[in-house]
């Protein structure tokens, strides 16, 4: 079952050579089970540690975070969390198969977690049949990332955390697995949170855009995206996108650096 | 070789030099008091490695493990390379009796270092969003271990287990030059103060050829385990 996701006043601070740098400074979100969030920030602005803090891989400085009603260690332990990385991540010695099946050899019998769908299901899931027994180094960057897709669904996840995930990929490339990453969310129902710095995959994607600011790391603005689902490509060149588009860019940049750029709704988020 | 063969028959070589055929020549002579010396060194070489694979392993597998133990073990390791195995040696005779223990253990002596630190080093060879994946998934340590740490150190075991198997046969030899009846060291060293040339180059190459041949044995070991490439940078 999806679960929802609330997170209050998180902060994550560092201590460098004795000077206290504030890399989140009260981050507040909410998305409720089964929806689809993106956060969107320039590098730097913390998105990533708030995905990571959601994912239990740190903690967080005071805040708290809820995943359903628990805190997000109590997520982890129950294999409730799915996460796919900026990079595959994949291990080279293991076969596709014997990678998507990784975090079932990791859970072993302990996990009461009932897998929805086997590994090769999830394979023709992500399009990759054929490719079972292929090792990573054999597979291009776009079809290694479709496998830690897969991999992330295998545990059938309540709340699928997604960093960059294709944030290395050509435009072309990434459209597809764009639309396909839509497609096997509304098939696994499941909570997800793309992190990105795409503002069109934002919209495009997402029910909620969380646009965030650097220095400190905060969340300065919600945009809820009035797009239907199923998404489809030629909603991207109707006025609804162009007009959510260019609320996340003024969240982005502000309206004073959209006038002093020149930027309209139809130029490219070209900045610096 | 044909080479070396013509210069000695033309005088070219010094009287330190045989031809290859001469070398040849001693091995005919005497093939089953070669063959047996071969054996007890090799025997000796073989049951050294085996410890030392055993304790460098052990040893590195608690300092992955528990890392308050790392900083220890490392230094204990470095410590006990730094003993010459010359002086050694009689240590160990004097203790344990001139026998084939003390010699083996001298080659294991020999050899444990590089595993060591192979298994250390290879045991911290992990990616680090590896391992963020499996904290994400909350592996118990002994899986970690075995999906992750182990596989991921193969490379940096098998440039261990290739470096220390001339080692151990380096310490065999050592240990049997203090005293030993039978060995290639032995035979080595008696031919030495005979003065028979053919016989020391003999025994000079079956001891390269032994340390070679561990070497090779180890590479094509790891050639057969690491089916796997490096991963390509996975982002292109």
């Amino acid at each position: 079952m999806p679960k929802d996701l609330t997170v209050k006043d998180a902060s994550k601070w560092f201590d460098s050579r004795g000077q206290q740098v504030i890399a989140l400074d009260r981050a507040s979100l909410s998305l409720p089970a089964g929806g689809f969030g993106a956060i969107i920030g320039p590098s730097g602005c913390g998105k990533s540690t708030l995905l990571r803090m959601v994912a239990d891989i740190i903690a967080p400085s005071a805040g708290s975070i809820l995943v359903g009603n628990e805190p997000p260690s109590a997520a982890r332990l129950e294999h409730a969390i799915g996460f796919v990385f900026q990079s595959a991540t994949l291990l080279p010695w293991r076969s596709v198969r014997e990678n998507v099946a990784l975090p079932l050899a990791i859970v072993g019998k302990r996990s009461k977690r009932v897998a929805k769908r086997t590994p090769d299901e999830l394979i023709e899931l992500v399009g990759l049949q054929g490719f079972e027994d292929a090792l990573p180094a054999q597979l291009s960057g776009g079809m290694q990332q479709r496998v830690s897709i897969a991999r992330a669904l295998v545990l059938a996840p309540d709340i699928l955390l997604l960093d960059e995930p294709f944030g290395a990929l050509d435009e072309i490339t990434r459209q597809r697995m764009n639309l396909e990453l839509l497609r096997i969310w509304a098939e696994a129902s499941t909570t997800a949170l793309l992190v990105t710095h795409s503002i069109d995959e934002a919209v495009f994607m997402a029910d909620s855009v969380f646009v965030m600011s650097p220095r400190p790391g905060r969340i300065s603005q919600v945009v809820d995206v009035p797009l239907p689902r199923p998404r489809t490509l030629q909603m991207m060149s109707s006025q609804l996108f162009f007009d959510t588009v260019n609320r996340v860019r003024e969240g982005l940049y502000g309206i004073d650096a959209q006038e002093t750029v020149g930027l309209t709704a139809d130029a490219p988020a070209v900045v610096q | 070789m044909l080479l070396l063969e013509l210069a000695k028959h033309t005088g070219y070589l010094p009287v330190t030099v045989p031809a290859p055929s001469q070398v040849w020549g001693a091995l005919l002579a005497n093939p089953r008091g070669i063959g047996l010396a071969l054996g007890e060194t090799t025997m000796n070489a073989i049951r050294g490695y085996a410890v030392a694979v055993v304790v460098a392993l052990g040893a590195a597998f608690i300092a992955a493990f528990v890392a308050a133990l790392r900083p220890t073990i490392y230094n204990l390791g470095v410590g006990l390379s730094s003993i010459p195995l010359i002086a050694a040696t009689p240590l160990l005779a004097l203790w344990l009796g001139n026998g084939p223990l003390t010699r083996s253990l001298i080659a294991g002596l020999a050899s444990y270092f590089p595993l060591l630190v192979g298994a250390m080093q290879g045991f911290r060879s992990y990616e680090a969003n590896h391992m963020e994946l499996f904290h994400v998934y909350s592996a118990s340590r002994w899986r970690v271990f075995r999906f992750l740490i182990l596989p991921s150190s193969l490379p940096y075991l098998f440039t261990g287990f290739k470096l220390a198997a001339p080692l151990a046969v380096l310490g065999s030899l050592t240990a049997e030059l203090t005293g030993a009846e039978n060995g290639i060291g032995v035979l080595m060293l008696n031919a030495l103060f005979n003065f028979d040339i053919k016989m020391v180059w003999l025994t000079v190459l079956v001891a390269c050829a032994m340390s070679g041949a561990g070497y090779a044995i180890w590479a094509l070991i790891e050639r057969l385990t690491i089916y796997w490439e490096a991963p390509s940078n996975s982002s292109s």
